[in-house]
Protein backbone atom coordinates (compact mmCIF):
# COMPACT_ATOMS: atom_id res chain seq x y z
CA UNK A 1 0.00 0.00 0.00
CA UNK A 2 1.27 3.31 -1.13
CA UNK A 3 2.00 6.24 1.80
CA UNK A 4 -0.19 7.93 0.19
CA UNK A 5 -3.33 5.67 1.07
CA UNK A 6 -1.83 5.04 4.26
CA UNK A 7 -2.05 8.58 5.86
CA UNK A 8 -6.07 8.51 5.19
CA UNK A 9 -6.25 6.22 7.60
CA UNK A 10 -5.78 8.63 10.01
CA UNK A 11 -7.35 12.20 8.14
CA UNK A 12 -11.03 12.48 9.33
CA UNK A 13 -11.37 14.67 6.65
CA UNK A 14 -11.20 12.07 3.79
CA UNK A 15 -9.77 13.59 0.94
CA UNK A 16 -11.74 12.39 -1.66
CA UNK A 17 -15.60 13.44 -1.28
CA UNK A 18 -18.28 11.68 -1.62
CA UNK A 19 -19.51 10.96 -5.17
CA UNK A 20 -23.05 11.29 -4.91
CA UNK A 21 -25.28 12.52 -2.12
CA UNK A 22 -26.96 9.57 -0.12
CA UNK A 23 -29.76 11.54 2.20
CA UNK A 24 -31.11 9.32 4.94
CA UNK A 25 -34.88 10.05 4.43
CA UNK A 26 -36.84 10.05 1.71
CA UNK A 27 -38.91 12.57 0.32
CA UNK A 28 -42.79 12.70 0.21
CA UNK A 29 -42.48 14.49 -3.46
CA UNK A 30 -40.37 14.95 -6.22
CA UNK A 31 -41.47 16.38 -9.52
CA UNK A 32 -39.43 13.58 -11.35
CA UNK A 33 -39.01 10.04 -10.11
CA UNK A 34 -36.44 8.17 -11.66
CA UNK A 35 -36.99 4.20 -11.67
CA UNK A 36 -33.10 2.63 -11.99
CA UNK A 37 -30.16 3.75 -11.30
CA UNK A 38 -28.14 2.78 -14.00
CA UNK A 39 -26.36 5.01 -16.77
CA UNK A 40 -29.94 5.89 -18.35
CA UNK A 41 -31.55 6.70 -15.36
CA UNK A 42 -28.96 8.86 -13.73
CA UNK A 43 -28.30 10.39 -17.34
CA UNK A 44 -31.65 11.51 -17.50
CA UNK A 45 -31.50 12.82 -14.09
CA UNK A 46 -28.46 14.91 -15.24
CA UNK A 47 -29.71 16.12 -18.17
CA UNK A 48 -32.92 16.97 -16.37
CA UNK A 49 -30.62 19.63 -13.79
CA UNK A 50 -27.96 20.79 -16.47
CA UNK A 51 -30.36 21.12 -19.32
CA UNK A 52 -33.62 21.65 -17.97
CA UNK A 53 -32.97 23.20 -14.45
CA UNK A 54 -35.22 20.29 -13.03
CA UNK A 55 -33.07 18.99 -10.00
CA UNK A 56 -35.64 17.83 -7.51
CA UNK A 57 -35.55 14.27 -8.71
CA UNK A 58 -35.24 11.22 -7.12
CA UNK A 59 -33.03 8.38 -8.57
CA UNK A 60 -34.88 4.97 -6.95
CA UNK A 61 -33.34 2.15 -7.51
CA UNK A 62 -33.55 -2.23 -5.77
CA UNK A 63 -30.39 -2.64 -5.49
CA UNK A 64 -26.87 -0.90 -5.72
CA UNK A 65 -25.77 1.88 -8.71
CA UNK A 66 -24.56 0.63 -11.75
CA UNK A 67 -25.68 -2.90 -10.57
CA UNK A 68 -27.53 -4.06 -13.69
CA UNK A 69 -27.11 -4.24 -17.64
CA UNK A 70 -24.76 -1.07 -16.67
CA UNK A 71 -22.21 -2.69 -15.28
CA UNK A 72 -22.18 -6.24 -17.15
CA UNK A 73 -22.45 -4.91 -20.65
CA UNK A 74 -19.46 -5.08 -22.65
CA UNK A 75 -18.74 -1.18 -23.30
CA UNK A 76 -19.05 -1.07 -26.88
CA UNK A 77 -19.91 2.29 -29.06
CA UNK A 78 -20.15 2.69 -32.38
CA UNK A 79 -23.32 3.93 -34.46
CA UNK A 80 -23.38 1.73 -37.72
CA UNK A 81 -26.91 1.76 -37.75
CA UNK A 82 -29.33 -0.07 -40.40
CA UNK A 83 -32.04 2.40 -40.16
CA UNK A 84 -31.91 6.52 -40.95
CA UNK A 85 -33.52 6.83 -37.04
CA UNK A 86 -30.97 4.53 -35.54
CA UNK A 87 -28.25 5.90 -37.45
CA UNK A 88 -29.07 9.37 -36.28
CA UNK A 89 -29.84 8.52 -32.89
CA UNK A 90 -26.75 6.71 -32.11
CA UNK A 91 -24.28 8.97 -34.05
CA UNK A 92 -26.03 11.69 -31.85
CA UNK A 93 -24.65 9.80 -28.90
CA UNK A 94 -21.46 8.96 -29.84
CA UNK A 95 -20.44 12.87 -30.11
CA UNK A 96 -21.82 12.85 -26.54
CA UNK A 97 -19.52 9.74 -25.54
CA UNK A 98 -16.85 11.55 -26.61
CA UNK A 99 -16.53 14.74 -25.04
CA UNK A 100 -18.02 13.16 -21.54
CA UNK A 101 -14.80 13.07 -19.73
CA UNK A 102 -14.96 16.50 -19.61
CA UNK A 103 -18.52 17.19 -19.27
CA UNK A 104 -18.96 15.03 -16.32
CA UNK A 105 -15.33 15.71 -15.10
CA UNK A 106 -14.92 12.17 -14.76
CA UNK A 107 -12.74 9.85 -16.78
CA UNK A 108 -14.81 7.24 -18.56
CA UNK A 109 -11.38 5.77 -20.60
CA UNK A 110 -13.15 6.33 -23.78
CA UNK A 111 -10.77 4.74 -26.34
CA UNK A 112 -11.79 4.78 -30.08
CA UNK A 113 -10.60 1.40 -31.41
CA UNK A 114 -12.20 0.54 -35.03
CA UNK A 115 -15.17 -2.09 -35.17
CA UNK A 116 -15.03 -4.67 -37.80
CA UNK A 117 -17.85 -6.38 -38.21
CA UNK A 118 -17.02 -10.09 -40.25
CA UNK A 119 -18.73 -11.16 -42.94
CA UNK A 120 -18.08 -15.19 -43.63
CA UNK A 121 -19.98 -15.39 -46.35
CA UNK A 122 -21.76 -13.35 -49.44
CA UNK A 123 -24.93 -12.48 -47.56
CA UNK A 124 -23.24 -11.31 -44.77
CA UNK A 125 -21.05 -8.97 -47.00
CA UNK A 126 -24.38 -7.34 -48.48
CA UNK A 127 -25.64 -6.31 -45.42
CA UNK A 128 -22.76 -4.76 -45.06
CA UNK A 129 -22.18 -2.91 -48.15
CA UNK A 130 -26.31 -2.05 -47.46
CA UNK A 131 -25.08 -0.48 -43.94
CA UNK A 132 -22.09 1.35 -45.15
CA UNK A 133 -24.11 2.97 -47.76
CA UNK A 134 -26.80 4.26 -45.66
CA UNK A 135 -23.70 5.21 -42.78
CA UNK A 136 -21.93 7.00 -45.74
CA UNK A 137 -25.33 8.34 -46.52
CA UNK A 138 -25.61 10.20 -43.00
CA UNK A 139 -21.79 11.20 -42.95
CA UNK A 140 -20.88 8.17 -40.82
CA UNK A 141 -17.35 7.09 -40.98
CA UNK A 142 -17.89 3.50 -42.28
CA UNK A 143 -17.04 1.26 -44.56
CA UNK A 144 -16.67 -2.11 -46.64
CA UNK A 145 -13.00 -3.68 -46.76
CA UNK A 146 -11.75 -6.68 -47.78
CA UNK A 147 -10.07 -9.82 -46.05
CA UNK A 148 -6.42 -8.72 -46.56
CA UNK A 149 -7.58 -5.28 -45.10
CA UNK A 150 -8.80 -7.64 -42.27
CA UNK A 151 -5.72 -9.62 -41.83
CA UNK A 152 -3.40 -6.91 -41.67
CA UNK A 153 -5.43 -4.97 -39.15
CA UNK A 154 -5.92 -7.75 -37.05
CA UNK A 155 -3.27 -9.65 -35.02
CA UNK A 156 -3.45 -13.24 -34.70
CA UNK A 157 -6.43 -13.52 -36.96
CA UNK A 158 -7.07 -17.08 -38.75
CA UNK A 159 -8.88 -15.58 -42.13
CA UNK A 160 -9.73 -19.12 -43.16
CA UNK A 161 -11.33 -20.00 -39.42
CA UNK A 162 -10.49 -23.75 -38.93
CA UNK A 163 -10.82 -23.94 -42.56
CA UNK A 164 -15.18 -24.17 -42.20
CA UNK A 165 -16.28 -20.66 -42.97
CA UNK A 166 -13.63 -18.12 -44.20
CA UNK A 167 -13.66 -14.35 -43.51
CA UNK A 168 -14.33 -12.60 -46.76
CA UNK A 169 -14.31 -9.44 -45.80
CA UNK A 170 -15.68 -7.21 -42.89
CA UNK A 171 -17.74 -3.60 -42.15
CA UNK A 172 -15.13 -1.51 -40.67
CA UNK A 173 -16.44 1.52 -38.40
CA UNK A 174 -13.33 3.58 -37.54
CA UNK A 175 -14.79 5.47 -34.57
CA UNK A 176 -15.85 1.78 -32.95
CA UNK A 177 -15.25 2.78 -29.38
CA UNK A 178 -14.84 1.07 -26.00
CA UNK A 179 -15.22 3.24 -22.28
CA UNK A 180 -15.51 2.38 -18.56
CA UNK A 181 -19.26 1.36 -17.62
CA UNK A 182 -19.00 2.18 -14.41
CA UNK A 183 -17.25 5.08 -14.78
CA UNK A 184 -20.11 6.57 -16.87
CA UNK A 185 -22.56 5.79 -14.46
CA UNK A 186 -21.09 7.32 -11.45
CA UNK A 187 -20.01 10.52 -13.67
CA UNK A 188 -23.50 11.01 -14.35
CA UNK A 189 -24.27 10.07 -10.91
CA UNK A 190 -21.91 13.03 -9.08
CA UNK A 191 -22.54 15.51 -11.52
CA UNK A 192 -26.50 14.66 -11.11
CA UNK A 193 -25.76 14.80 -6.92
CA UNK A 194 -23.52 18.25 -7.81
CA UNK A 195 -27.19 19.69 -9.29
CA UNK A 196 -29.46 18.42 -6.07
CA UNK A 197 -30.98 15.34 -7.72
CA UNK A 198 -31.14 12.60 -4.76
CA UNK A 199 -30.26 8.99 -5.78
CA UNK A 200 -31.92 6.37 -3.27
CA UNK A 201 -30.14 2.87 -3.49
CA UNK A 202 -31.54 -0.11 -2.07
CA UNK A 203 -35.47 1.32 -2.26
CA UNK A 204 -37.37 -0.64 -4.69
CA UNK A 205 -40.43 0.52 -6.20
CA UNK A 206 -43.39 -2.15 -5.29
CA UNK A 207 -46.04 -0.02 -6.91
CA UNK A 208 -46.54 2.98 -9.17
CA UNK A 209 -49.99 5.45 -8.32
CA UNK A 210 -51.66 6.32 -11.34
CA UNK A 211 -55.48 8.29 -10.80
CA UNK A 212 -57.62 9.33 -13.74
CA UNK A 213 -55.22 8.13 -16.15
CA UNK A 214 -52.17 10.14 -14.71
CA UNK A 215 -49.35 9.44 -12.40
CA UNK A 216 -49.09 10.96 -8.90
CA UNK A 217 -46.37 8.92 -7.39
CA UNK A 218 -44.82 5.40 -6.45
CA UNK A 219 -44.93 3.48 -3.53
CA UNK A 220 -41.57 1.74 -1.81
CA UNK A 221 -41.19 0.01 1.51
CA UNK A 222 -39.83 3.39 2.92
CA UNK A 223 -42.68 5.18 2.21
CA UNK A 224 -45.06 6.31 -0.86
CA UNK A 225 -43.56 9.03 -2.40
CA UNK A 226 -45.49 11.61 -4.76
CA UNK A 227 -44.74 12.69 -8.48
CA UNK A 228 -46.46 13.96 -11.41
CA UNK A 229 -43.35 12.63 -13.91
CA UNK A 230 -42.26 9.07 -12.96
CA UNK A 231 -39.61 7.13 -15.89
CA UNK A 232 -39.22 3.51 -16.20
CA UNK A 233 -35.23 2.99 -16.85
CA UNK A 234 -35.02 -0.84 -15.44
CA UNK A 235 -33.87 -2.57 -18.59
CA UNK A 236 -34.72 -6.54 -17.56
CA UNK A 237 -37.76 -5.67 -15.14
CA UNK A 238 -39.50 -3.51 -17.54
CA UNK A 239 -42.67 -5.77 -17.93
CA UNK A 240 -43.23 -5.84 -14.43
CA UNK A 241 -42.66 -2.27 -13.79
CA UNK A 242 -45.03 -1.86 -17.00
CA UNK A 243 -47.65 -3.96 -14.91
CA UNK A 244 -48.15 -1.53 -12.65
CA UNK A 245 -49.65 0.91 -14.59
CA UNK A 246 -51.58 -1.33 -16.87
CA UNK A 247 -49.89 -1.42 -19.87
CA UNK A 248 -48.13 -4.48 -21.99
CA UNK A 249 -45.43 -4.20 -24.43
CA UNK A 250 -44.18 -6.22 -26.77
CA UNK A 251 -40.62 -6.66 -24.57
CA UNK A 252 -39.46 -10.27 -24.04
CA UNK A 253 -36.80 -11.07 -21.31
CA UNK A 254 -33.42 -13.53 -22.01
CA UNK A 255 -30.31 -13.16 -20.60
CA UNK A 256 -26.92 -12.31 -22.46
CA UNK A 257 -24.19 -13.22 -20.85
CA UNK A 258 -20.35 -12.39 -21.18
CA UNK A 259 -16.92 -13.30 -20.07
CA UNK A 260 -13.44 -12.21 -19.54
CA UNK A 261 -9.82 -14.13 -19.68
CA UNK A 262 -7.44 -13.02 -17.37
CA UNK A 263 -5.06 -10.42 -18.26
CA UNK A 264 -2.53 -10.27 -21.07
CA UNK A 265 -0.14 -7.54 -22.81
CA UNK A 266 -1.79 -5.82 -25.17
CA UNK A 267 -2.09 -7.40 -28.41
CA UNK A 268 -5.93 -6.55 -29.90
CA UNK A 269 -6.41 -3.08 -30.57
CA UNK A 270 -9.56 -3.20 -32.31
CA UNK A 271 -13.07 -4.32 -31.70
CA UNK A 272 -14.11 -7.59 -33.31
CA UNK A 273 -17.31 -8.75 -34.06
CA UNK A 274 -18.49 -11.82 -36.48
CA UNK A 275 -22.68 -12.68 -36.42
CA UNK A 276 -21.86 -15.44 -38.10
CA UNK A 277 -20.10 -17.30 -35.65
CA UNK A 278 -22.23 -15.25 -32.88
CA UNK A 279 -19.01 -13.83 -31.36
CA UNK A 280 -17.60 -10.37 -30.20
CA UNK A 281 -14.11 -9.69 -28.49
CA UNK A 282 -12.60 -6.34 -27.34
CA UNK A 283 -9.62 -6.41 -24.66
CA UNK A 284 -10.02 -3.76 -22.32
CA UNK A 285 -7.37 -1.20 -20.69
CA UNK A 286 -6.00 -3.77 -17.99
CA UNK A 287 -5.64 -6.45 -20.71
CA UNK A 288 -8.51 -9.07 -20.54
CA UNK A 289 -10.08 -10.50 -23.21
CA UNK A 290 -14.43 -9.10 -22.98
CA UNK A 291 -16.16 -11.58 -24.90
CA UNK A 292 -19.76 -12.54 -25.72
CA UNK A 293 -21.84 -14.40 -28.11
CA UNK A 294 -25.55 -14.82 -28.30
CA UNK A 295 -28.54 -14.32 -26.29
CA UNK A 296 -29.76 -17.55 -24.53
CA UNK A 297 -32.51 -19.16 -26.16
CA UNK A 298 -35.21 -18.84 -24.40
CA UNK A 299 -37.11 -16.52 -21.79
CA UNK A 300 -35.83 -16.69 -18.56
CA UNK A 301 -36.07 -13.70 -15.54
CA UNK A 302 -32.59 -14.74 -13.83
CA UNK A 303 -29.11 -13.51 -14.09
CA UNK A 304 -27.65 -17.22 -14.11
CA UNK A 305 -24.61 -18.53 -16.24
CA UNK A 306 -23.92 -21.39 -17.90
CA UNK A 307 -21.05 -23.37 -19.07
CA UNK A 308 -22.80 -24.10 -22.56
CA UNK A 309 -22.31 -20.46 -22.92
CA UNK A 310 -18.23 -20.27 -22.64
CA UNK A 311 -17.76 -23.17 -24.42
CA UNK A 312 -20.15 -22.67 -27.51
CA UNK A 313 -18.39 -19.19 -27.56
CA UNK A 314 -14.46 -20.73 -26.96
CA UNK A 315 -15.39 -23.18 -30.10
CA UNK A 316 -16.08 -20.09 -32.73
CA UNK A 317 -13.42 -17.76 -30.42
CA UNK A 318 -10.62 -20.34 -31.33
CA UNK A 319 -11.67 -21.12 -35.09
CA UNK A 320 -11.12 -16.77 -35.62
CA UNK A 321 -8.08 -16.19 -33.07
CA UNK A 322 -6.06 -20.02 -32.42
CA UNK A 323 -3.49 -18.29 -30.75
CA UNK A 324 -6.01 -17.24 -27.20
CA UNK A 325 -6.44 -21.48 -26.86
CA UNK A 326 -4.06 -20.83 -23.95
CA UNK A 327 -6.45 -18.64 -21.93
CA UNK A 328 -7.79 -18.85 -18.94
CA UNK A 329 -11.62 -17.53 -18.61
CA UNK A 330 -11.55 -15.46 -15.23
CA UNK A 331 -15.38 -14.46 -14.67
CA UNK A 332 -18.73 -15.14 -16.75
CA UNK A 333 -22.06 -13.14 -15.60
CA UNK A 334 -25.47 -12.73 -17.42
CA UNK A 335 -27.52 -9.62 -17.44
CA UNK A 336 -31.37 -9.99 -17.82
CA UNK A 337 -31.79 -8.27 -22.08
CA UNK A 338 -35.41 -6.35 -22.95
CA UNK A 339 -35.08 -7.48 -26.21
CA UNK A 340 -37.94 -6.18 -28.84
CA UNK A 341 -39.39 -7.24 -32.09
CA UNK A 342 -37.56 -4.90 -34.21
CA UNK A 343 -34.17 -4.90 -32.18
CA UNK A 344 -34.54 -0.81 -31.65
CA UNK A 345 -35.51 0.70 -28.15
CA UNK A 346 -39.00 1.91 -26.73
CA UNK A 347 -38.77 5.10 -25.40
CA UNK A 348 -41.20 8.17 -24.57
CA UNK A 349 -44.37 9.01 -23.51
CA UNK A 350 -47.24 6.44 -22.88
CA UNK A 351 -50.39 6.13 -22.63
CA UNK A 352 -50.59 6.92 -18.65
CA UNK A 353 -49.98 10.36 -18.83
CA UNK A 354 -46.73 11.57 -16.71
CA UNK A 355 -45.22 7.90 -17.26
CA UNK A 356 -42.29 7.66 -19.23
CA UNK A 357 -40.25 4.84 -20.70
CA UNK A 358 -36.63 4.28 -21.58
CA UNK A 359 -36.73 0.40 -22.35
CA UNK A 360 -36.26 -2.29 -24.89
CA UNK A 361 -32.78 -1.58 -24.81
CA UNK A 362 -31.83 -5.56 -25.41
CA UNK A 363 -27.89 -5.91 -26.23
CA UNK A 364 -27.32 -2.65 -27.50
CA UNK A 365 -28.20 0.01 -24.47
CA UNK A 366 -24.54 1.01 -23.06
CA UNK A 367 -23.89 2.94 -26.23
CA UNK A 368 -27.25 4.99 -25.72
CA UNK A 369 -26.47 5.90 -22.54
CA UNK A 370 -26.06 9.61 -23.36
CA UNK A 371 -27.86 10.50 -25.89
CA UNK A 372 -31.08 8.40 -23.91
CA UNK A 373 -30.85 10.62 -21.11
CA UNK A 374 -30.59 13.22 -22.98
CA UNK A 375 -33.40 12.67 -25.04
CA UNK A 376 -35.53 11.75 -22.29
CA UNK A 377 -34.88 14.81 -19.92
CA UNK A 378 -35.94 16.84 -23.11
CA UNK A 379 -38.89 14.51 -23.25
CA UNK A 380 -39.87 14.77 -19.76
CA UNK A 381 -39.23 18.54 -19.53
CA UNK A 382 -41.49 18.98 -22.49
CA UNK A 383 -44.40 16.39 -21.81
CA UNK A 384 -43.92 15.22 -25.60
CA UNK A 385 -41.13 12.86 -27.62
CA UNK A 386 -38.24 14.48 -28.31
CA UNK A 387 -37.82 14.76 -32.14
CA UNK A 388 -34.77 12.26 -32.30
CA UNK A 389 -36.62 9.91 -30.37
CA UNK A 390 -40.08 9.84 -31.93
CA UNK A 391 -39.71 6.93 -34.08
CA UNK A 392 -39.36 4.59 -31.17
CA UNK A 393 -42.63 5.16 -29.28
CA UNK A 394 -44.28 2.37 -27.85
CA UNK A 395 -47.63 3.05 -30.42
CA UNK A 396 -45.22 1.51 -33.21
CA UNK A 397 -46.45 -1.78 -32.39
CA UNK A 398 -50.61 -0.96 -32.77
CA UNK A 399 -49.51 1.28 -36.06
CA UNK A 400 -47.31 -1.55 -37.69
CA UNK A 401 -44.23 1.04 -38.37
CA UNK A 402 -41.15 -0.42 -37.06
CA UNK A 403 -37.76 0.29 -36.85
CA UNK A 404 -36.11 -2.97 -38.36
CA UNK A 405 -32.75 -2.55 -37.08
CA UNK A 406 -31.89 -6.67 -36.59
CA UNK A 407 -29.57 -6.34 -39.40
CA UNK A 408 -27.31 -4.06 -37.54
CA UNK A 409 -26.98 -6.31 -34.11
CA UNK A 410 -23.68 -7.72 -33.38
CA UNK A 411 -25.23 -10.09 -30.85
CA UNK A 412 -26.72 -13.26 -32.41
CA UNK A 413 -30.18 -14.12 -31.82
CA UNK B 1 -25.83 -29.08 -18.93
CA UNK B 2 -29.58 -29.34 -18.15
CA UNK B 3 -31.45 -32.91 -18.92
CA UNK B 4 -35.26 -33.71 -18.70
CA UNK B 5 -36.84 -37.21 -19.50
CA UNK B 6 -39.49 -36.69 -22.42
CA UNK B 7 -42.04 -38.82 -23.54
CA UNK B 8 -41.11 -40.96 -26.70
CA UNK B 9 -37.11 -39.75 -26.53
CA UNK B 10 -35.97 -40.37 -22.71
CA UNK B 11 -33.70 -38.30 -21.15
CA UNK B 12 -32.44 -35.43 -23.79
CA UNK B 13 -30.22 -32.17 -23.35
CA UNK B 14 -32.60 -28.89 -23.13
CA UNK B 15 -29.64 -28.02 -26.17
CA UNK B 16 -30.93 -30.30 -28.87
CA UNK B 17 -34.37 -28.54 -28.82
CA UNK B 18 -35.37 -25.32 -30.08
CA UNK B 19 -38.08 -23.11 -28.48
CA UNK B 20 -40.43 -21.34 -30.80
CA UNK B 21 -43.47 -19.52 -28.52
CA UNK B 22 -46.39 -19.65 -25.88
CA UNK B 23 -49.29 -21.75 -26.27
CA UNK B 24 -52.05 -19.01 -25.58
CA UNK B 25 -55.61 -18.87 -27.08
CA UNK B 26 -56.21 -17.00 -29.84
CA UNK B 27 -58.56 -13.98 -29.54
CA UNK B 28 -62.48 -14.69 -30.72
CA UNK B 29 -62.39 -11.32 -32.93
CA UNK B 30 -59.29 -10.07 -34.52
CA UNK B 31 -59.60 -6.41 -35.82
CA UNK B 32 -56.69 -4.75 -36.93
CA UNK B 33 -55.91 -3.21 -33.49
CA UNK B 34 -56.32 -6.62 -31.41
CA UNK B 35 -54.20 -8.64 -34.25
CA UNK B 36 -51.69 -5.75 -33.62
CA UNK B 37 -51.86 -6.76 -30.24
CA UNK B 38 -51.99 -10.40 -30.40
CA UNK B 39 -48.72 -10.21 -32.64
CA UNK B 40 -46.91 -8.00 -30.60
CA UNK B 41 -47.56 -8.10 -27.19
CA UNK B 42 -46.12 -10.34 -24.53
CA UNK B 43 -46.63 -11.51 -20.96
CA UNK B 44 -42.99 -11.31 -19.75
CA UNK B 45 -42.81 -11.75 -16.17
CA UNK B 46 -41.75 -14.62 -14.14
CA UNK B 47 -44.12 -17.00 -14.27
CA UNK B 48 -45.20 -20.22 -15.24
CA UNK B 49 -46.24 -20.87 -19.17
CA UNK B 50 -46.47 -23.78 -21.56
CA UNK B 51 -44.05 -23.76 -24.79
CA UNK B 52 -43.86 -25.63 -28.14
CA UNK B 53 -40.21 -27.14 -27.89
CA UNK B 54 -39.00 -28.55 -31.07
CA UNK B 55 -36.83 -31.80 -31.14
CA UNK B 56 -35.07 -31.10 -34.71
CA UNK B 57 -33.79 -34.55 -34.78
CA UNK B 58 -36.94 -36.81 -34.39
CA UNK B 59 -39.28 -33.81 -35.32
CA UNK B 60 -41.30 -34.30 -32.20
CA UNK B 61 -42.80 -31.23 -30.82
CA UNK B 62 -43.46 -31.22 -27.20
CA UNK B 63 -45.78 -28.92 -24.93
CA UNK B 64 -43.66 -28.01 -21.81
CA UNK B 65 -44.65 -26.50 -19.02
CA UNK B 66 -41.97 -23.97 -17.71
CA UNK B 67 -41.41 -21.56 -14.87
CA UNK B 68 -39.68 -18.46 -16.10
CA UNK B 69 -38.41 -17.12 -13.22
CA UNK B 70 -36.20 -20.19 -11.85
CA UNK B 71 -36.22 -21.89 -15.25
CA UNK B 72 -37.56 -25.00 -13.69
CA UNK B 73 -39.69 -28.08 -15.91
CA UNK B 74 -42.77 -29.04 -14.59
CA UNK B 75 -44.65 -31.20 -16.94
CA UNK B 76 -43.58 -32.23 -20.69
CA UNK B 77 -46.25 -33.83 -22.87
CA UNK B 78 -45.90 -34.45 -26.78
CA UNK B 79 -48.38 -31.90 -29.18
CA UNK B 80 -51.03 -33.84 -30.38
CA UNK B 81 -53.25 -32.68 -33.55
CA UNK B 82 -55.31 -30.76 -32.27
CA UNK B 83 -53.44 -28.93 -29.73
CA UNK B 84 -52.78 -25.20 -31.61
CA UNK B 85 -52.38 -22.02 -30.35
Amino acid sequence: MSLRLLKYAFIEDYAEPCWFNTPATLGESYDVIIIGAGGHGLACAHYLAHDHGINKVAVLDRSYLGGGNTGRNTTIIRSNYLTPEGVAFYDASLALFRDLSDALDTNIFYSERGHYTLAHNESTLRTARWRAEVNKHYGIDSEVVDAEEVARAVPGIDLACGGNHAVEGALYHAPGAVARHDAVAWGYARQASRAGVEIHQHTEVTDILVEGGRVTGVVTPRGTVRAGAVLSAVAGHTPSVLAMVGLNSPIEIFPLQACVTEPVKPWLDTIIVSGSLHLYVSQSARGEMVMGASLDPAELHSRRSSFEFVSGLADGMLDLFPGMAGLKVNRQWAGMADMTPDFAPVMGTTPVAGFYLDAGWGTWGFKATPISGKTMAATIANGRDDPLIRAFNLSRFDDFSLVGEKGAASIGH
Amino acid sequence: MKYADFPLLGRRPFTEFSISGVLEPEPAELGEWTAARWVFERTSVPRERVEWWYHGASRLWFLVRRDTGSDTILAIEPARTGSRS
